[in-house]
């Protein structure tokens, strides 16, 4: 490794339609190094990258490849200069051949015909020095997607990239992969291919990284040796609080009980559920993926037809064959995934944040505005909503405040039930305990609060008690504290 | 603002293409200007009714403005040309209806701005310009019940007097097709041996006049004649003939004497057509407003004679 | 993303900002038209243009909501077509005047619900059951009249098209009425904040208690009923109702839509732009006529428009996102 700078980007700001993205931010890549972007989503890494990768113009700033300055038009600009990126999503044609895609558009050609012995030859030599066993002939529909995610890689490789820009490679892969790819990344950085690598992942930064620069509000605040600093330091750069604990479970008083299902069957798997849940209490769900705990969320709130079973709130048995008719009998769901059922994108803070209870805003048909703004305003100011505006679209805000919108979406309705569907999910640790504790003033205030996740330190840390589920019903109960990671999976797993 | 300078440039291009469109006649300065309406623009008709305008207008040295709707069933489009036309203080304004009712109210909107109006081709219906008041300078166009007589009783000639015919119809509620319609079947009275077995609607078009004929040919294959209310469904039928390997078989008889039909004749894969003269109908029609304009009389109705077109009338050299 | 206190204002003024550049495209469009002809701009001249654009126009207002929601409405022509021949026999049956426009609302908000059932209940993509309801509608009305055209109404039928009121005709006033309350309606009411929830994320709309189904089948009902309306005024404007009227209308009215701004994907849209769209295409026809452009040319000017007026707002939409 030598230190002199590949590639270096100067004073990038990116101004957006109401919100400052980057502001003033110097990065600076070595030939050879593996380069950590670290920050809260919001923080600008991704803008960054897009703006290197050429998908983003900046509005101010310079950027140098060799010393040389460059302006970046478009991502096949990027790539004609050896910049590569790999997204989160593949970019992959799934009924191609691997080699098909490697060489997608530049195709070996002969006479008018695809040369595909050629394609597979040299597919195959890159595939071989990323220590990787696949046959270039196989269809890429057909791999793992830790496989699929090689191929991507190859494919910038075989675009003689100097630049590969890493956006949160590990997501989707199990241990073993990592493993795989962190072994791939050390053959590119031994090459001298730089690698700019974006994560959340504490522990993968000081498995793979040579340096780390922090993002935070558009800002960088500073650049480190990975061998200097530590995960405390660094969470506190991002987030600017010190973080001691993850989980700031505070126990509320456990009041009386709102919910109580009895027997809950439906055609969507679920078996004979019952369970009561009380004021002031968060009731954490574990189990594995399909085990039931969505389909239970989505029955309780009138998404899908209960088949045997009765649901009683407040000690009245109620039938809920709507969302609406759920809404009305005081619960919230926050589902798992914000953007495709949470919040209606393209409208506003405001009009998101009231749509459950436009009823409530309502006279005679005609929606009282300055009423709306009145209580959207509250909401905004009370949770800390980052946002220009209440008429701000919700799809401009970052992950964290997209999720903040929501759980106002239910204050405003006056929920006192909340269904909370992977709370976290995808997002950063600064907004997540933000989250924590929102959920703790919320129990505080006697609300009851149904938390399913499928992060264990998250249910173990913040439930009051803990139901695993497994196949449809309800397989153990456990107290708080009575709960370790190892007995819950014993339990989901059925062992 | 983006749009607005390319909504400008847009606009300057359709100037441009008017201005060599009109550059000629512009020469003329103070000339009256006489508007024709057509029915539509992209039939062979309404083509050579054009020319014969035109030709009208350049000897009667007065500046013509031809417009049509896109389509020759719209009658709101047509209403809207009027509209438009009658802004622009067009001084006579001759008309191919394309409903013989739902004119009317068109030409109400002339008469209060005190253009007079010609009607060619097809007749507008009497009782709905009584009841609104409405008044037309004149008429002119052929007699298309004659029209239809003289193919009726072509065709029982044709055929001996006996045998069964199916007739396409144009649009219903068409004066200009009822008519036809109607003589057609007057004449075939008279021969009881011959029986219309199908009746349809083809709604003037080539593609349905296919279309349709195909399916008569399904439930009556042993149909001798066929009479279409105009050529291009005749033409429609011809083709569904030919699908059929039944060319020479069938005796397609049509309405207009399109170029097109005059060559299926020759071919011997049609059998007659009605001639109408639509060039002189646009002549006619110029002319008469030229002279109402310099305040002569002219009578309420011209008609423009019909002629049957044959294989005969064809190789005696006659038009 | 950082927020930064630009405020509201800036907001504001990038939410109108799209109609305020369809408005000066109207505007620029008049400019030279006023340049080219003496005639375009005359009193008599534009009332004439406005006269001629309120069918679409009221048209188009039920197609905006249709497409706010993300869906489509390929029926409405041939729903106009099918109402104005059923109240056209109304009248001839000498049914009090009141009565018979009352059944041509019937009637299109009645096919209009037809749609929307078979959305909603039926599941039917948008395209599917509109499309499948243009050529029924169609077909019924050509049953209904043997395929004549319905003509002849009494004076006092006939006044909703030679009417005037403070001087301008009658078609105009409920055109602009119709707008004042759909626009009305799309900010203020609650069918209007759940119309764009809907087609901004109809899942979302569902889980925040949103009755979809409802609503959906109501703004199909609202552009049958508009249809319903269109269909009077142009019977009164003809003197005639006829089973082939209004072929095309879907695509004129998709257009003043797209044009205004609206977005096919649904989530967005305003009234107000759909109004300019209808405005511009009735503007930029009369004017062609006027300036005795052939038919075939304005087909050609007409269809660029459309696709510029379309090409600008993505741009505009990718400049701003």
């Amino acid at each position: 490794m030598t230190d002199a700078p590949v590639l270096e980007m100067r004073e990038i700001r990116k101004t957006f339609p109401g919100v400052l993205a980057l502001d003033g931010v110097d990065f600076e890549l070595r030939r050879g190094e593996v380069h950590i972007l670290l920050g809260e989503n919001g923080a600008g890494k991704s803008t960054l990258m897009k703006i290197l990768s050429g998908a983003y113009q900046k509005s101010a700033g310079r950027v140098t490849l060799d010393g040389n300055e460059i302006e970046v038009k478009n991502p096949a600009h990027a790539q004609s200069l050896g910049i590569a990126t790999i997204y989160q999503e593949f970019n992959l044609v799934p009924h191609l051949s691997v080699g098909e895609n490697i060489f997608l558009g530049r195709e070996p050609v002969r006479l008018g015909f695809i040369e595909r012995r050629e394609v597979n030859r040299r597919a195959s030599e890159i595939l071989h020095g990323l220590g990787l066993d696949l046959d270039p002939r196989r269809p890429v529909k057909g791999l793992r997607v830790a496989e699929q995610q090689m191929v991507e890689v190859a494919k910038a490789l075989s675009l003689d990239a100097r630049v590969l820009i890493m956006d949160e490679p590990t997501a989707a892969l199990t241990e073993h992969e990592i493993k795989e790819l962190f072994e791939a990344i050390r053959g590119l950085k031994a090459k001298g291919v730089s690698v700019v690598y974006i994560s959340h992942r504490m522990e993968e930064l000081f498995e793979i990284g040579d340096r780390v620069t922090v993002l935070r509000d558009g800002r960088s605040t500073g650049t480190f040796d990975v061998r200097e600093t530590n995960k405390f330091e660094l969470i506190r750069l991002m987030v600017n609080r010190d973080l001691t604990e993850l989980f700031p479970k505070e126990h509320a008083a456990r009041g009386a009980e709102v919910l109580r299902v009895e027997g809950l069957t439906t055609r969507g798997g679920l078996r004979d559920v019952s369970f009561s849940l009380h004021q002031g209490e968060v009731l954490g769900i574990a189990g594995l993926l399909g085990a039931g705990r969505t389909e239970l969320a989505r029955a309780i709130f009138g998404l899908d037809k209960v088949e045997r079973g009765m649901v009683s709130i407040n000690g009245q048995v109620k039938r809920i064959g709507s969302p609406r008719a759920a809404i009305n009998s005081g619960l919230g769901f926050l589902t798992e995934d914000r953007k495709a059922q949470g919040l209606v994108l393209p409208l506003s803070v405001k009009d998101n944040l009231c749509l459950p209870s436009v009823d409530k805003f309502t006279r005679l048909g005609f929606v009282d505005a300055k009423r709306e703004r009145q209580a959207a305003d509250r909401y905004v100011k009370e949770l800390r909503i980052r946002t220009p505006g209440l008429e701000q679209k919700v799809v401009y805000l970052s992950g964290g405040n997209q999720q903040k919108v929501v759980l106002s979406k239910w204050l405003c309705s006056e929920a006192e039930i909340f269904i909370f569907d992977e709370p976290t999910r995808g997002v950063d640790v600064g907004a997540k305990a933000e989250i924590y504790q929102l959920m703790n003033r919320l129990a505080a205030a006697g609300v009851a609060i149904i938390m399913i996740s499928s992060e264990l330190p998250e249910i173990l840390g913040m439930s009051d008690r803990i139901l695993v589920m497994r196949a449809g019903t309800i397989a153990c109960e456990f107290g708080a504290g009575e709960a370790t990671q190892e007995k819950i999976l014993e339990c989901a797993l059925g062992e | 603002m983006k749009k607005g300078l390319v909504l400008l440039l847009l606009a300057a291009l359709s100037l441009s293409l008017t201005n060599c469109q009109r550059g000629g006649e512009q020469a003329g300065g103070g000339r009256q200007r006489i508007a024709l309406v057509m029915k539509t623009a992209n039939n062979p008709f309404f083509i050579e009714m054009q020319k014969g305008a035109e030709e009208a207008a350049k000897r009667l040295n007065v500046e013509l403005v031809v417009q049509a709707a896109e389509r020759e069933v719209d009658v709101e489009k047509q209403m809207q040309i009027v509209e438009n036309l009658i802004q622009t203080h067009v001084a006579a304004l001759c008309v191919t209806p394309s409903g013989s009712r739902e004119i009317v109210p068109a030409i109400d909107k002339a008469n209060k701005a005190n253009i007079p109006v010609v009607i060619v081709d097809t007749r507008v219906d009497a009782k709905a310009l009584a009841d609104s008041g409405g008044r037309v300078a004149t008429f002119i166009g052929s007699d298309n019940y004659e029209g239809g007589k003289v193919a009726g009783e072509f065709l029982a000639k044709h055929l001996n007097g006996k045998g069964k015919v199916a007739v396409l119809e144009g649009i219903p509620g068409h004066e200009t097709g009822d008519s036809r319609l109607r003589g057609f079947r007057d004449a075939l009275k008279a021969t009881p041996g011959i029986e219309i077995v199908a009746s349809q609607t083809a709604n003037w078009e080539r593609d349905q006049g296919f279309n349709v004929f195909q399916n008569i040919l399904q439930s009556h294959p042993d149909v001798s004649a066929v009479f279409a209310c105009s050529d291009l469904m005749a033409l429609g039928a011809v083709e569904a003939i030919a699908a059929a390997k039944k060319t020479g078989q069938i005796a397609v008889v049509g309405f207009d004497a399109l170029a097109e039909a005059r060559d299926a004749i020759k071919q011997g894969s049609m059998v007659a057509t009605v001639a109408q003269s639509p060039d002189r109908m646009g002549a006619m029609a110029v002319e008469n407003a030229v002279k109402l304009l310099k305040g002569e009389q002219v009578q309420p109705e011209f008609v423009v004679p019909i002629k049957l077109v044959t294989k005969e009338t064809l190789s005696e050299g006659g038009k | 993303m950082r927020a930064r206190g630009i405020g509201q204002s800036s907001n504001f003024f990038s939410h109108y900002a799209r109609q305020l550049g369809t408005l000066s495209g109207l505007l620029g469009l008049c400019v030279v038209l006023w340049a080219a002809t003496p005639f375009f701009l005359t009193v008599s001249n534009l009332l004439n243009v406005a006269e001629q654009a309120a069918i679409i126009a009221i048209v188009a207002v039920g197609m905006t909501f249709v497409i706010i929601t993300g869906g489509i409405d390929l029926s409405v022509g041939s729903v106009l077509a099918f109402a104005g021949v059923v109240m056209a026999e109304a009248l001839h049956r000498d049914v009090p005047v009141p009565l018979a426009l009352a059944v041509a609302l019937g009637t299109g908000l009645f096919c209009g619900l037809v749609n929307g059932a078979l959305i909603t209940l039926g599941r039917l993509p948008p395209f599917i059951a509109t499309l499948g309801m243009m050529s029924v509608a169609r077909g019924t009305a050509l049953m209904f009249t043997e395929g004549r055209p319905v003509s002849g109404f009494s004076g006092g039928f006939r006044s909703l098209a030679t009417g005037e009121v403070l001087g301008l005709p009658i078609s105009v006033v409920i055109m602009v009425g119709v707008y004042v309350l759909a626009h009305v309606v799309l900010t203020r009411t609650k069918l209007g904040r759940y119309t764009y929830a809907i087609g901004g994320n109809e899942e979302a709309a569902l889980l925040s208690g949103v009755n979809v189904k409802l609503y959906k089948a109501a703004v199909y009902g609202i552009s049958g009923m508009l249809s319903g309306l269109a269909a009077v005024l142009l019977t009164a404007r003809l003197n005639s109702a006829q089973p082939i009227a209004g072929m095309m209308y879907e695509l004129d009215a998709i257009a003043a839509t797209v044009i205004g701004g609206t977005s096919l994907l649904g989530g967005e849209g305003t009234v107000v732009g759909t109004l300019i769209g209808a405005l511009i295409m009735a503007v930029l026809r009369n004017g062609l006529n006027i300036l005795g452009v052939s038919s075939f040319v304005q087909q050609v000017v007409i269809g660029s428009v459309i696709i510029t007026a379309v090409l600008i707002d993505m741009w505009l939409k990718r400049r701003a996102g």
